[in-house]
């Protein structure tokens, strides 16, 4: 409790202080998930282990470089789940739980500019962390196209090789805010928020291929696709075979519409969190 | 709350301090129970779904796609075998995901929250000691962890089985989430992983880093016994000129050699029981020292208050 002054520049001090297992926490991630796949791109991808001439689809030991590159993958992808679980938790929740929250609103702070300052900072962080962590894996995901199975439509690519992946933790962070504001408890917060926010991504995943209108190619007889396309559906009819289907080029419409919707998302629940926050602390307990 | 009642009708206090300690961790913890409550019965509804209809469509159309050859105009149910492969994936990470729960609620409600609150200390220096605090609270959780976790591995095996040999999309038997969520090596982990809470809780005494610690040292536990799981069993091996495989349906653990000497180790279906059950006895032996460890930093720590 040592910074508490009067001026402004006190604030971000304190909630860098309070948090700072926090901050070392997603540090030590983003490297180390970097590093990790750097060794993955460098190193594994060149062992001869990973191609042999059995190997080819059939064995997957654990150790080969499609199987690494997919875990580092869900890391990253999934890292929104910790930050709602932070936000919710420790950030929010806990200084809500204990009154501390409270205490710091006797003291000079408005509750606005408190919630404005725990906000701003893990925006920061997570803006920061998730951009270096998406340029990571393009590149990462761009070197070695030879020895993974999958393309740009693999849902963890889809959603790691572009803004979508801040989005996401973002959204996660003021979904959070939310919960522990509405719940005013740590643990309810932190487990509701978690959970919310993977099934948020769990529907938004489901229903992606139809969030930009896709192609459609129909024939007399059967027909092939060329590579590199995502196969929405496809079946026949009383004038022969059809398909939809989205081509590479629409990753990037998709990849915008969804980060949009999550954008969206995020700032519809800082705005609810502002707005639950002045509602409780105008009102008379 | 019942504290204040229970004297009354029950005239021998020691008697009926027993069962009560019990029913309070039940009652303290009412929402962790029941969202286990819901997560066991929706995914028995799921799991029974994937062994009955779903994998009976996805099985037909395996058997009608297969059938096609290589004839262009097949007719097959695409979206039975897209809907038995989605919703075991669900259900497989569902499952998978109870030890990590297991360890986050413990770690963090079960013990931290009680030791940063104090009220653990406050409960000591009531009727229960220590000891019976931490045993009950373990034992209490262990039963309903055991119940629930042996139920949904059982039904996912029995979802899995019911693929297996029919749908060629279903997953390996060595497959790192079906082998888990399959078998006794399900509710070891789980044990486990509440023992990890515990620990943690003990260790930490704050709700949140207990959590988070618990959690990690659960993943920490079953990442080891996952990399073992190959090597606790002999593998059976071959090797020769050329490039032998390992038997359709067995699992890989090395290869290597040139054209001249080639070696292939692996383990046969046959393997997966003996491999379910070393892994089960490894991991409940985990289990057992964390669970001492969890009695030491207790002693140590109201021995340390005692002597205040």
């Amino acid at each position: 409790m040592s910074a508490l002054p009067p001026a402004g520049g006190g604030l971000p001090r304190t909630v860098l202080r309070l948090h700072r297992a926090a901050l070392l926490t997603w540090t030590v991630f983003v490297v180390g998930v970097s590093g990790w796949l750097a060794w993955l791109t460098k190193v594994t991808a060149y062992d001869p282990g990973s191609k042999g001439p059995s190997c080819y689809d059939v064995c997957v030991d654990g150790f080969s470089y499609p199987v690494q590159l997919s875990w580092a993958g869900d890391l990253i992808d999934y890292g929104f789940v910790g930050v709602a679980a932070f936000a919710g938790g420790a950030l929010i929740g806990r200084e809500l739980e204990s009154g501390t929250a409270r205490l710091a609103w006797t003291q000079g702070v408005t509750p606005v500019r408190w919630l404005a300052a725990k906000l701003a900072l893990p925006a920061l962080a997570v803006t920061v962390g998730g951009t270096v962590l998406s340029l990571v894996f393009r590149w990462a995901f761009a070197a070695h196209p030879d020895l993974s199975w999958e393309n740009w439509t693999w849902a963890i690519a889809f959603t790691a090789r572009g803004p979508l992946l801040v989005a996401y933790a973002l959204c996660a962070l003021a979904v959070g805010t939310l919960t522990a504001l509405w719940l005013g408890r740590a643990l309810a917060a932190l487990g509701t928020a978690a959970g919310a926010m993977w099934l948020f991504s769990a529907v938004l995943t489901y229903y992606r291929p139809y969030l930009w209108p896709a192609l459609t190619r129909t024939g007399p007889h059967a027909f092939d696709l060329p590579d590199g396309t995502w196969l929405v559906s496809e079946g026949s009819n009383s004038h022969g075979r059809f398909a939809t289907y989205h081509p590479a080029s629409h990753y990037w419409p998709l990849h915008l519409t969804e980060t949009a919707i999550v954008l969206t998302v995020a700032v519809l629940a800082t705005l609810l969190s502002f707005r639950l926050l002045k509602h409780r602390t105008e009102s008379p307990a | 709350m019942t504290a204040l009642s229970a004297p009354a009708p029950a005239p021998a206090p020691a008697a009926t301090a027993r069962p009560h300690l019990t029913r309070w961790v039940l009652r303290l913890h009412r929402p962790a129970l029941y969202v286990w409550t819901a997560l066991v019965l929706l995914s028995t509804v799921l799991l029974l779904l994937l062994h009955g209809p779903f994998a009976d469509a996805a099985a037909e159309g395996w058997r009608r796609f297969d059938s096609c050859g290589f004839n262009t105009v097949c007719r097959y149910d695409q979206s039975a075998i897209l809907r038995y492969k989605d919703w075991y994936n669900y259900a497989t990470l569902a499952v998978a995901a109870v030890p990590f729960l297991t360890a986050a609620w413990a770690g963090g409600a079960l013990f931290g929250k009680e030791l940063e609150s104090g009220t653990a200390q406050l409960s000591w220096a009531q009727s229960s000691t220590p000891v019976r605090w931490l045993s009950v609270r373990l034992a209490t959780a262990a039963v309903l962890v055991t119940a629930g976790t042996g139920l949904l591995a059982w039904l996912h095996h029995l979802a899995w089985a019911a693929g297996r040999g029919r749908i060629d999309s279903a997953k390996d038997w060595y497959d790192m989430g079906t082998f888990l969520t399959g078998g006794p090596t399900l509710g070891a982990l789980s044990l486990a992983g509440l023992a990890a809470g515990a620990l943690a809780g003990l260790l930490w005494r704050r709700t949140l880093p207990a959590l988070a610690f618990g959690t990690l040292l659960t993943g920490v536990i079953g990442g080891t016994a996952q990399l073992l799981l190959p090597h606790l069993w002999p593998t059976l091996g071959r090797s020769g000129h050329g490039y032998p495989t390992s038997p359709a349906g067995s699992w890989t653990v090395s290869q290597g050699g040139n054209t001249a000497l080639y070696h292939v180790t692996y383990h046969p279906y046959s393997h997966y029981w003996p491999l379910q059950l070393t892994a089960t006895a490894l991991l409940l032996t985990v289990t057992a020292v964390l669970t001492l460890a969890c009695f030491v930093v207790l002693r140590r720590l109201t021995g340390r208050a005692a002597a205040r």
